[in-house]
């Protein structure tokens, strides 16, 4: 097993550059999860390092062997796709025997390594079926053993679970991650789902028109990006337009913070994720603003308050709170130091999400 | 309830609809065709009699006397058969083309295809004809397969084309990533998917072979005279002896019904009308 290597990639179709030189590093053994909107180029560099699509510029390393130009029969990678792309004329055993059988393994060695897959995908039972007589759930986890059967060096996923119903998606989203972390195989994820990308990965790696805008690991990104694309991109952020002084700055209902990163280029004002600030009823003192909307979603309530001309996005956990109804006047008490965002080049990704 | 009531009247409505229609095409013709095939030609057959008023299998005897049909029947089978898998293999890279490679003059190349389709057989025959004798094809067997494959292909084509654009891209591309080269990934995967394309499009290539009359009748005789050139010959020149034409009629249909009743047999699995609603 070697990590995988992806220096200067480009893909140029006729007008559009889907990819405009990629570097990305994907250690032995992890699992990189590229997020971004669809059309940023995500699908576009897996398919490159699946070698299902020819990239225009740059290279891709396995460990220290070069692998773009090499047809994907002679990568040994793995792929699981949105659509699944079972072979629907084949039984589950048959799927599953296929990759195995291009490599011209003996019939004995064939039906234990596929027992042994369709066992880690708890599939066993089904071994007999045809595609259609599964369910989406289970003819992705089919899918999955029949990505990983073959031993692959690197696994890729192409939204897998983009077609599954949520709670489904997500204990299919846990099972693949204890799977993955078992085989230790190094796995590119691509997805357009915030949480999932989260929940999965080591290193979350955000794109956007074809270029990484930022990457990290999913706390830091999460907690300090420096773009507000990607603060936008991954969950939802109030980015609040401060006066700047120094290591201070004036929040528009008139608090003052103080800012754990002063002195950047082209701000484009702080982020406080709506879980972060607190909000209590205004009871006489003076008021931050008043509350404009409610939902409440069982687990918590979500607020829109209006304070000092903004729309602050306020979300209250748990179930034993008072809800507060709308036209109340609130006070606002955001965390103690703020985070400043970069506008960079890529804006905002509001009207993305 | 009501509403139920009323689709379950309108279903009724529609399944007589239906099979009255499929009784006015198909069963009538054929039960005069029968009673043509099996009257007395001692006797006669003349109005107000609706039905003859004696029967037999003299017409029968007539056309079988000739010692030769079985020759042709075999002759037709070798043909028709050649013709069918000749038809598939040549449209399988061009219907293969044309359902995945999305070139710019696809839609000309599409035309071109299908043309034959759409000139009378016989203008094909004629023309054809002239450019067979020069090569020497003329009263050949070849020459006959060839020219019914021209006719046999258009079609042929078009089934499998839409059969394959109906496999997702992303199965080929599965195949790849597990190890299969584009060969063994077409061999494997899109092949057998195209399977009902090939029973479909071979039904119809079969049976149009089995009946083509004036391709064959151009190119091959006298030389070569499968089942349908021979029989031609006893409808009788310048006036229709319909109790012959009757019996011919018969003997061509044969294989018509055999194989449909083959493909009913296979239709169970959906696999024939995945095929023929490619159409």
């Amino acid at each position: 097993m070697a990590g995988l290597s992806i220096r200067g990639l480009t893909k140029a179709f006729d007008q559009v550059r889907a990819l405009d030189g990629v570097d990305l590093e994907v250690p032995d053994g992890q699992l990189v999860t590229l997020l971004g909107p669809s059309g940023c180029g995500k699908t576009t560099l897996l398919r490159s390092v699946a070698g299902i699509t020819d990239p225009t510029e740059g290279g891709i390393w396995l460990g220290d062997r070069r692998i773009d130009g090499v047809p994907p029969e002679r990568r040994n990678f793995g792929m699981v796709f949105q659509s699944y792309a079972l072979f629907p004329h084949m039984s589950v055993f048959k799927n599953l025997a296929f990759g195995l059988e291009m490599r011209r393994l003996p019939r004995s060695e064939i039906r234990k390594r596929v027992a042994q897959a369709l066992h880690l995908v708890d599939m066993e039972a089904m071994a007999g079926r045809l595609p259609r007589q599964l369910s989406g759930g289970q003819q992705q986890r089919v899918a999955l053993a029949r990505a990983i059967v073959i031993e692959p060096d690197v696994l890729l996923f192409d939204e897998p679970l983009s077609n599954l119903d949520a709670k489904l998606r997500d204990s299919l989203r846990d099972q693949l991650r204890a799977l993955q972390r078992r085989l230790g195989v190094t796995s590119i994820y691509v997805t357009h789902d915030q949480v999932e990308a989260m929940a999965l990965a080591d290193e979350i790696v955000i794109m956007f028109s074809g270029e990484i805008v930022e990457r990290g690991d999913p706390v830091s990104l999460y907690r300090r990006p420096i773009f507000r694309f990607t603060a936008e991109f991954l969950g939802r952020t109030n980015v609040i337009e401060a006066r700047l002084d120094g290591d201070r700055c004036r929040l528009p209902w008139g608090d003052e913070r103080s800012v754990e990163n002063p002195g950047i280029d082209d701000p484009a004002g702080v982020a406080i994720r709506p879980e972060d600030i607190a909000i209590s009823t205004a009871n006489g003192s003076d008021p931050h603003g008043e509350i404009a909307e409610r939902m409440f979603l069982g687990a918590g309530t979500n607020y829109v308050v209006d304070a000092g001309g903004v729309r602050v996005r306020v979300n209250v956990a748990g179930t034993q709170n008072d809800l507060i109804d709308i036209g109340t006047p609130v006070r606002l008490t955001p965390p103690k130091s703020l985070h400043l965002l970069r506008r960079g080049r890529h804006g905002s990704a509001e009207a993305l999400a | 309830m009501s509403d139920t009531r009323r689709q379950k009247r309108e279903g009724r409505w529609l399944a007589v609809g239906l099979y009255g229609y499929l009784a006015l095409v198909m069963f009538v013709p054929l039960v005069v065709i029968a009673l043509w095939a099996f009257y007395d030609p001692a006797v006669g057959w003349y109005p107000p009699d609706i039905v003859p008023t004696s029967y037999s299998v003299e017409p029968w005897r007539e056309v079988l006397a000739d010692r030769g049909i079985i020759g042709s029947l075999v002759l037709s089978l070798i043909i028709s058969t050649t013709v069918t898998f000749l038809t598939g293999a040549l449209a399988f890279p061009t219907a293969w083309a044309l359902a995945h490679f999305p070139f710019r003059i696809k839609r000309a190349v599409e035309v071109f295809v299908l043309a034959p389709m759409i000139v009378p057989g016989i203008v094909v025959a004629v023309s054809l004809g002239e450019i067979f004798f020069r090569l020497g094809l003329t009263q050949t067997v070849l020459g006959v397969i060839l020219v019914q494959t021209v006719g046999t292909l258009p079609l042929m084509i078009r089934i499998l084309t839409a059969t394959l654009e109906g496999i997702p891209g992303e199965l080929m591309l599965a195949a790849r990533t597990l190890g299969a080269s584009p060969r063994r990934a077409l061999m494997r995967i899109a092949l057998p998917m195209a399977w009902p394309g090939f029973l479909a499009g071979g039904l119809l290539s079969f049976i149009s072979s089995f009946e083509d009359f004036e391709k064959t009748f151009m190119v091959g005789a006298p030389g070569v005279q499968p089942l349908s050139v021979r029989l031609w010959s006893y409808l009788g020149g310048e006036i229709l002896i319909f109790p012959t034409a009757a019996v011919v009629t018969f003997i061509l249909l044969a294989p018509t019904l055999i194989i449909f009743f083959i493909a009913e047999r296979l239709m169970k699995e959906n696999v024939l009308a995945a095929g023929m609603g490619k159409l």
